[in-house]
């Protein structure tokens, strides 16, 4: 009787235990992230912010992909438009 | 004049009908258990003593690690305490929660500077002692209040991150705080 009921036992203890073991981990909190807003800092004036505040660090570094994605649209934008002047000048050069 | 063995006849007398009152009152039934009813404040401030003797005692020779203001630590921490703490202790915007409400002693709003939540802990303690009792807090929990200890199930490195953002929340906007505690990540895509 007794050895009909350890493994059953064993089971429930050990995943229980597993259970327990997870249930802080950070990638636990993972399934439902938010993810950072980061349309404010796209808003702040750079030359203004104070790049030895550990806070500034940490917003930087959560919103780095999104500062770049950002830059580079302007940049990208800004050499089409380049790009655009360069052709017209090109064009206008082909006129004379 | 009493002699010394009426006198101690005497104290016993007093003792055991302490003792007996004490454990009529107990078994009576008639303490109002309910957070609903506050302490007298004789009561709030015994047990508000002998909490934060304990607490200083129990803290005094915890070493503080020197990068506590990494940018790192504030990420982690500032996750952690959106998850585990904010419902009870509050964010940036948020004055009140169903919890601190109804929660007896309230959990102070830790949101704001010490000045603020007005919790007398802090007259008490200042700088290194405050992290250290942040940290004790944390790790082992407060009997009786609702603070749970979070080490049993958290390192002592995730537990200082959190105490590393505790040390930077009442100075975070609103959007600081968002970003901060998003466990999403942007990078992570690249």
């Amino acid at each position: 009787m007794n050895m009909k009921l350890t493994p059953p036992i064993l089971l429930i203890t050990l995943f229980t235990t597993v259970m327990s073991a997870q249930a802080h981990d950070p990638k636990e909190h993972m399934k439902d992230a938010e993810k950072p807003d980061c349309s404010a800092m796209k808003d702040m004036d750079h030359s203004k912010m104070d790049m030895d505040d550990p806070v500034m660090q940490a917003m930087m570094k959560k919103c780095m992909k999104d500062m770049h994605h950002g830059k580079d649209k302007s940049e990208s934008d800004s050499d089409h438009a380049h790009d655009d002047n360069n052709s017209e000048d090109e064009h206008a050069e082909r006129q004379h | 004049m009493l002699s010394i063995s009426a006198f101690l006849k005497s104290l016993l007398l007093i003792v055991t009908a302490a003792v007996l009152a004490g454990g009529l009152f107990i078994y009576s039934g008639f303490y109002p258990m309910g957070a609903d009813t506050q302490h007298h404040p004789i009561t709030y401030w015994l047990l508000e003593t002998l909490r934060e003797k304990s607490i200083a005692r129990a803290a005094k020779n915890i070493q503080v690690p020197a990068d506590l203001d990494s940018s790192d630590r504030l990420l982690s921490g500032g996750a952690d305490y959106n998850d585990m703490c904010a419902s009870c202790h509050l964010k940036p915007g948020k004055t009140e929660s169903d919890f601190t409400i109804g929660l007896y002693p309230s959990p102070p709003n830790l949101s704001v500077s010490a000045d603020e939540h007005k919790h007398s802990h802090d007259a008490r303690s200042a700088g290194d002692e405050t992290i250290k009792r942040q940290f004790w807090i944390i790790k082992h929990g407060i009997k009786a209040s609702g603070m749970p200890a979070w080490g049993p199930s958290h390192s002592d490195d995730r537990i200082w991150n959190m105490v590393a953002f505790l040390q930077r929340l009442p100075s975070l906007s609103k959007d600081q705080y968002q970003i901060l505690t998003a466990r999403g990540d942007t990078e992570e895509s690249h």
